[in-house]
């Protein structure tokens, strides 16, 4: 793998400012009219959801958090149906199958536009895909230990990983090009520093390894170790934003501590294959948007620390969302030697 | 023990209370005895629903699913040699030689007997030491261990269900190639795919296991029963008596150790509880050749081990918020819904709903007992439906099951490719359990494996330097030459399948 990266600024900013704009996107669309006609009587019978994750994880979550959301906004039933494995391209491939006829969506994650852009996956998932809602949209963040002896903040991390020449470790959920990974691997270089990745795919694994004392490190979002935040055991050190959230006002932002490049987030959303009729496209993007914004579904998404970025993307927001992020990775990709 | 009663009292308090945990109970009961429709299905389609129940309805519904689903699957791999999940493998070894020499009854008997002792001994751990055990587990238990441990119990398969030990070991090979297909753990590169998609998760164990058992059993009654040979298995309630359990008491503490240490780890569960369960009564038998023949306590140590797992799996998700498979992934989704993050804090925000977990969970095991028995009485007259009337029952419910583990066509065909496979290693002396075991096995060692490596720097010296890495090794390491060595002298004694 090749190291030090370069990057070009002008591309990067676009996304901060995609990040940036959304509130204003986000207020339009709280004023979709409360009921739609139905297309010709679509739907008939309850939808199904293929789910590329299993139902413990954040996009199981998600996906019965939209789910009570579309039936609470519009009565309409959707079963969700989970497919896992392959980093979400069994999902995703099983659901290009599937008739394109409105009645089977996607719940799908950032993992589907990696995927294109490394060339795992054929789909582009703002081309070949329709995008009805982008529904949660969040930061990552380096945690440690509470009772940590070694280090106890950022610039005290970093000295130890100097110190450990390269056998420092760090728990995530990746594999080689995935999000978490390259934003790990830009701050490493920015540091000039090795730190030793180690992917664990479940969850509990992965954070009873640092609770466990087994790792030094963990890169995760906060919503999915919000218990071990609450209880005290896990310690942010690092909030991978711009500038500090409300939520995390004691943890440094990648400004405060010199890091300059625009992170990669976390999102998902919810999809339609781009052949299914555009007045029923119409009524799912009208129900799933409208979803967004019920009272159960706002509530699930803050629980989750998902409100504290603009997290509600319609279909042309995510379209720019996705595409800027796309470009993000296949530069990195060509840095890294990883596709030409 | 106030406490105890506290969550008893709450768990009985409604009539929707009780109506919710008999539904668990006889959910887990029927879902855990249809091949490939596990708990996991029931607690899947469940999942939606749970969010309209208070919170202890909630999870205590899943907390009884998980007691009654582990053991609900033992009854079929007894009777028809298919394994209602995974974790029942092992006791299909034994159990369905003994139907076949009319000691279904028993068998069955002595799994209900087994699933309910193993239970309640591991809730009653459970309830006593729970955040202490938790510590333990995690802080001295990573990815080296765990690999190591699995290196143990393949070392010990390598004995089991095999006409010879070279043979028995090709077998646990094959199980691990397989359990190379997919993504490699470290990387996510593609291997063994072909550019299909649908191999990209890997191959799942539940079609291959009714493949392996379910497929391959009708194959072999079916063949039996074109050359005149076949035999109707024999109908008998008989039920063990007290001298033969007291006679395997020490199988017993012995499983239920196993099973409760197999299950506390994250990550690992009631699978490898029962095979290294199984595993070490062979080892410690003074009759090896027995097993895999129909020995009762092949049934018993692998039904303790497996449901002395469900409490265990429970302190890692209660104490520190770790779900240690598919099932406590989804009570965390449940617990979540509810606004609950299970984790060091439940014991003190949410402590009554602990102690209904505790309580349901203790009572679910009981009554495991006493339905189990009632429910045996009743499937057990399935024996009498002749051969061409169950065979086509069988493979239906195979292909259901293993079309609904992933909503995948291809794992039927998986299915079927694995049926005939088995049925052409039966027949030449290979070891069908030794093939299960490296598959299910393999992945979560070739993951903690790769893992345990990057946490070294690849420092093998020092990977092996951990003292409980260092124990487990060189006990597999001298049980793989103490077989070597008694195959080369020609002492070790051929087991048939």
């Amino acid at each position: 793998m090749k190291t030090g990266m370069k990057w070009g600024a002008p591309v990067l900013g676009l996304v901060a400012a995609v990040a940036l704009a959304l509130p204003a996107q986000a207020d339009k669309h709280n004023t979709l009219p409360d009921t739609m006609a139905k297309p010709g009587g679509f739907p008939e019978r309850p939808l199904t959801m293929i789910v590329p994750y299993g139902p413990g994880g954040g996009s199981g979550q998600v996906a019965r958090g939209m789910i009570e959301g579309v039936k609470d906004a519009t009565g309409i039933d959707i079963t969700p149906d989970y497919k896992p494995g392959g980093s979400g391209m069994v999902g995703l491939k099983t659901y290009m199958a599937a008739p394109a006829d409105g009645y089977t969506v996607l719940e799908h994650i950032d993992d589907a536009t990696s995927g294109f852009a490394i060339g795992k996956s054929k789909i582009h998932p703002g081309n070949d895909l329709i995008p009805l809602v982008i529904s949660q949209i969040t930061f990552s963040q380096v945690y440690i230990r509470a009772d940590e002896t070694r280090f106890n903040d950022w610039g005290s991390y970093i000295a130890f990983v100097k110190g450990q020449d390269g056998k420092s470790t760090i728990a995530n959920v990746a594999g080689e090009g995935s999000m978490e990974r390259i934003n790990m691997n830009r701050i490493a270089n920015h540091y000039g520093v090795k730190v030793q990745q180690i992917s664990f795919d479940k969850g509990g694994p992965r954070y009873a390894a640092l609770k466990g004392g087994q790792v030094d490190a963990l890169f995760e979002q906060p919503g999915d170790v919000r218990g071990f935040l609450e209880s005290g055991d896990f310690k942010p050190i690092l909030t991978l934003l711009k500038e500090r959230p409300g939520a995390f006002p004691d943890t440094p932002s990648m400004t405060e501590v010199g890091l300059n490049f625009t992170p990669l987030m976390r999102f998902r959303g919810f999809y339609v294959h781009k052949d299914t009729p555009p007045d029923r496209v119409k009524y799912l993007q009208w129900a799933f948007q409208k979803g967004f914004f019920t009272d159960s579904y706002q509530a699930f998404n803050k629980k989750k620390f998902m409100d504290l970025i603009p997290s509600f993307r319609d279909t042309e927001g995510a379209r720019v969302l996705i595409n800027e992020t796309m470009e993000i990775y296949r530069q990195t990709y060509k840095e890294m030697g990883l596709i030409k | 023990m106030e406490l105890f009663l506290e969550g008893a009292a709450t768990l009985f308090s409604s009539p929707l209370s009780i109506f919710i945990f008999f539904c668990g109970l006889v959910g887990g009961l029927l879902f855990g005895a249809i091949p490939g429709v596990s708990m996991l299905t029931l607690a899947a389609i469940f999942l939606p629903f749970s969010g309209y129940l208070s919170a202890p309805d909630a999870i205590m519904f899943y907390s009884v699913l998980y007691c009654s689903g582990t053991y609900g699957g033992a009854v079929t791999a007894i009777l028809f040699n298919i394994p209602g999940a995974p974790e029942n493998a092992p006791t299909a070894f034994d159990g369905y030689p003994m139907t076949q020499k009319g000691l279904g009854g028993k068998a069955i008997g002595a799994a209900v007997l087994c699933s309910a002792f193993g239970g309640t001994c591991s809730v009653i751990f459970m309830m006593l030491a729970t955040p202490l055990l938790a510590d333990v587990a995690v802080t001295h238990f990573g990815p080296p261990e765990i690999f190591s441990l699995v290196f143990f119990g393949i070392a010990v398969a390598s004995s089991v269900g095999a006409k010879t030990l070279w043979k028995g070991w090709l077998s646990v090979l094959l199980g691990l190639l397989l359990a190379t297909v997919g993504l490699d753990p470290v990387a996510g590169e593609e291997r063994y795919t072909f550019d299909l998609y649908y191999l990209l998760a890997g191959l799942h164990f539940v079609p291959v296991i009714l493949g392996f058992f379910a497929v391959a059993e009708v194959l072999v009654q079916a063949e039996r029963r074109a050359a005149g040979s076949y035999d109707m298995p024999k109908f008998a309630t008989s039920f063990p008596t007290l001298a033969e359990f007291i006679k395997l008491k020490w199988a017993v503490a012995r499983s239920v150790v196993l099973g409760f240490f197999s299950g506390i780890l994250p990550g690992i569960g009631a699978t490898l509880a029962a095979f290294l369960s199984y595993n070490e009564a062979v080892r410690w038998s003074k009759t090896p050749e027995k097993f895999g023949k129909g020995e009762l306590e092949g049934v018993v140590a692998s039904e303790t081990a497996n449901n002395a797992a469900t409490g265990a799996a429970m302190i890692p998700l209660l104490a520190l918020g770790l779900p240690g498979g598919a099932l406590t992934a989804m009570m965390v989704g449940v617990f979540q819904m509810h606004d609950i993050e299970p984790g060091p804090l439940v014991f003190i925000n949410s402590s009554d709903l602990v102690w209904v977990v505790f309580a349901a969970m203790f009572f679910a095991n009981i009554a495991i007992l006493v339905l189990g028995f009632v429910e045996t009485k009743g499937v057990l007259h399935l024996l009498r439906i002749p051969f061409q009337y169950l065979a086509p029952g069988i493979l239906l419910m195979a292909t259901i099951g293993a079309y609904a583990t992933r909503s995948q066509v291809v794992d039927i065909a998986v299915m079927f490719a694995a049926g005939i496979l088995a049925y052409f290693m039966r027949r030449t002396g290979y070891s069908v359990p030794g093939i299960v075991l490296g598959l299910i096995l393999g992945k979560i060692g070739e993951q903690t494996f790769a893992q345990g490596m990057q946490m070294v720097s690849y420092d093998f010296t020092a990977f092996v330097s951990r003292p409980i890495v260092a124990i487990l090794l060189i006990a597999g390491v001298s049980t793989i030459l103490t077989s070597v060595y008694r195959a080369l002298r020609g002492r070790r004694r051929d087991i048939d399948i």
